[in-house]
């Protein structure tokens, strides 16, 4: 098993140098608006915080550290502080996993076009969409993660900002429930564009398909922000029947993705328990967040699928 | 008691690599999350009572200190004699004064047993203990912690629990009936109990007006225990105090709804020593049960904690359990992911109260962070932020 005091460590070393948990190229980050041409200022303000984009190099982080933690090394990572610096993790440049950074383009690129179609004015920061340290928040580094809420804040108030419209639940929760608790005189309005969709009518009516899809919630849109009957609202104007799993809504059950880092075997242990849920009720698995995206796909065999909620209601898929 | 973070994070990684560990826990898991699911949404009373016993233990633990003093009174004036443990030490020392040696002690279920490391120490002076729980007994002859509150072998698939009992208790057990395991374990601790020195229970409250200790229970073991002994030591972690004698059933009535088991066996009320007056209206003491109730107060860091305003919520607590058997991790963990004692959300948040919170604060990174346990807590305790904040007690120390 991994030491997870060092991965916390290696975590805040990248964020002091690259303002990511890990190293990835910034352009990574907008590269995929470019096409768009979205304005760069503007008082709505479409803000990813970077984690849809960082998924694909998460994806291949956790494989690494997955042959950590089953090798010999393990048991000397529990034991030695800092072995996993040593081993290179803090400075390995990752490369992303396969064809994730495509799809991740397509899931944002979706976005952007959704909220186009409920004529949704939004510019977009292109440079100043920052990682919005999510992760030191939920480790409980609070002086690094408000030193950095703050820069973030200030980068996106620079470009006249005072809707964000997010596209993550943990980038939801914690623009509109976090900063306001750390950053002085927050004042921005959040929310998620799922909820900008459901409010503003977005025309997506179609035929019923009689196509089921099973919804599985993450816990922060349903526990803790109230994103609950909006998704399922617009996959129903979509044509799709929606299904529920045993564990739904505010009982809504874990990916296991906030702890892969720290125990990938885990993570994977309590995503296949989910996954098996799942697809009792559709081998067409709607996911709402990045992270629960990665989770269930990594265990996803045979015909099951897992696609993103952007990508359905796009028409894209499935 | 001491511990350290790293090696219950080996023990946690074997428990994953243990085919057994996990199946057990997943059954067990499945099992109560669906009928305490069904239970509530039967009797919807139960709900409106959870929301009441959150009132109460709220306002309690405004005024605990002042609760601690109410008790104190009130248990001498039902003739019990009351005790202020400060630490687990403390607690051990007066319980070993009141116990002694060469004596037979038969322990009820009691997680304050296990925070203060009760039965080692009065083995260590000499005295034979055993704990009458079922699922505590097989923790004790496994050798091994409690791995969940109300269920403590919940880690134990019947063979395991056969063999353990057949082996260590001397009976023979055949195949793999837990009817006849029960029964043997039945008739090897009736014997125990009869002929005990001391009894030992913990408690679901104690009410502050009356001094009355509040058992609730299934196995009737508790009822026997607290009464057949001529002494009974009640162990009280000074949280559980509530105002008055009604608060403590209702207590004691969510607790058992919680795990699943409603309506409870038993409800046990005690308060003071056992006595009569029926020959010429002299009181005398110890009639049928003990002629002595010492009650133990453990404030063990407690009063400490309510003046961190995170981790004084922790104080509602009832001990059900439910937080464990919703969490994702700890479904695969059980209370390997904790401390000594106490494990998984509400075990780590006990053992940064009761041991050590910085190293409970390691323990918490493994928390996901995803809030089943705070929508499923019966009184409402926002865990999953304290669990952050206890990863942001560890993050400083470092």
């Amino acid at each position: 098993m991994l030491n997870p005091l060092d991965v916390v460590k290696v975590i805040e070393d990248n964020m002091r140098r690259y303002g990511f948990p890990f190293p990835v190229p910034r352009e990574a980050v907008y590269s995929w608006a470019k096409p768009l041409r979205l304005p760069d200022r503007g008082s709505t303000m479409l803000y990813t915080g970077a984690l849809y984009q960082l998924t694909p190099y998460i994806a291949s982080i956790v494989e690494q550290l997955s042959a950590i933690e089953g090798s010999r090394v393990s048991g000397l990572a529990l034991k030695l502080s800092g072995i996993l610096s040593s081993l290179g993790v803090s400075r390995l440049i990752v490369r992303p996993k396969g064809d994730m950074a495509s799809v991740v383009e397509r899931i944002l690129a979706s976005i952007a076009s959704l909220l186009e179609r409920a004529e949704v004015k939004a510019a977009y920061p292109y440079e100043d969409d920052m990682y919005s340290g999510v992760l030191l928040y939920d480790l409980g580094l609070d002086e690094l993660f408000k030193e950095h809420a703050v820069k973030v804040y200030r980068a996106l108030k620079s470009r006249g900002a005072e809707l964000l419209v997010t596209v993550d639940p943990h980038t939801t929760h914690i623009m509109r429930s976090v900063y306001p608790r750390y950053v002085d005189g927050y004042d921005l309005e959040v929310k998620s564009y799922l909820e900008v969709l459901a409010e503003r009518g977005v025309r997506l009516v179609r035929e019923p398909s009689g196509d089921k899809v099973v919804i599985h919630d993450p816990c922060l849109y349903a526990r803790f922000e109230n994103v609950v009957e909006q998704p399922r609202m617009l996959l129903r104007m979509a044509g799709f029947d929606v299904m529920e799993p045993r564990r739904s809504r505010k009982m809504t059950y874990c990916c296991g993705g906030p702890i892969e880092g720290l125990t990938p075997r885990m993570a994977k242990m309590i995503a296949k328990t989910r996954l098996e849920e799942l697809r009792e009720k559709s081998r067409t698995i709607v996911t709402l967040c990045p992270i629960c995206y990665v989770n269930l796909r990594a265990v996803a065999e045979g015909d099951v699928e897992v696609i993103d909620i952007a990508l359905v209601l796009s028409g894209a898929k499935p | 008691m001491t511990f350290n973070a790293l090696q219950a994070y080996q023990e946690i990684w074997e428990a994953l690599l243990d085919e057994e560990f996990q199946e057990a826990l997943r059954r067990a898991s499945t099992i109560s999350q669906v009928r305490v699911e069904e239970l509530l949404a039967e009797r919807g009373e139960l709900v409106e009572l959870c929301r009441e016993v959150a009132g109460i233990k709220r306002r309690s633990i405004d005024i605990l200190e002042e609760l601690v003093e109410r008790a104190y009174r009130s248990l001498e004036a039902v003739r019990a004699k009351p005790y202020l443990a400060g630490d687990a030490e403390e607690a051990r020392r007066i319980i070993g004064g009141l116990v002694g040696s060469g004596k037979l002690v038969v322990i009820a279920k009691s997680m304050a047993a296990a925070e203060v490391g009760l039965r080692g120490y009065l083995e260590s002076l000499g005295n034979e203990v055993w704990e009458t729980d079922l699922g505590e007994l097989l923790v004790q002859l496994e050798g091994s912690k409690p791995m969940h509150t109300t269920t403590p072998a919940v880690h134990m698939t019947r063979y395991k629990a056969i063999k353990l009992i057949s082996e260590k208790l001397g009976v023979k057990l055949e195949g793999d009936s837990v009817e006849e395991a029960v029964k043997a374990v039945r008739e090897f601790l009736r014997g125990k109990i009869a002929r005990a020195d001391v009894g030992i229970s913990g408690a679901n409250a104690l009410a502050a007006d009356t001094g009355a200790v509040v058992l609730v229970e299934n196995e009737s073991n508790i009822r026997l225990v607290t009464s057949t002994p001529p002494i009974h030591i009640a162990l009280v972690p000074v949280d559980k105090i509530v105002p008055t004698l009604l608060d403590a059933v209702k207590v004691a009535m969510v607790q058992a709804a919680y795990t699943g088991l409603y309506p409870p066996t038993y409800i046990s009320i005690i308060a003071g020593p056992s006595s009569t007056a029926d020959i010429e209206r002299v009181r005398v003491y110890g009639a049928q049960g003990p002629r002595e109730l010492h009650v133990v107060l453990l404030d063990n860091g407690r009063l400490k904690a309510l003046k961190d305003p995170i981790l004084k919520e922790q104080h509602r607590c009832i001990r059900c359990g439910r937080c464990q058997y919703e969490c994702p991790v700890w479904v695969h963990t059980a209370n390997k992911w904790g401390g000594p004692a106490y494990g998984g959300p509400m075990g780590l948040v006990w053992t940064a109260i009761t041991v050590d919170p910085v190293e409970a604060g390691k323990l918490s990174y493994l928390c996901l962070g995803c809030g089943r346990c705070d929508a499923s807590c019966p009184v409402e305790i926002p865990l999953s932020t304290i669990l952050r904040h206890l990863k942001s007690i560890a993050s400083r120390s470092s």
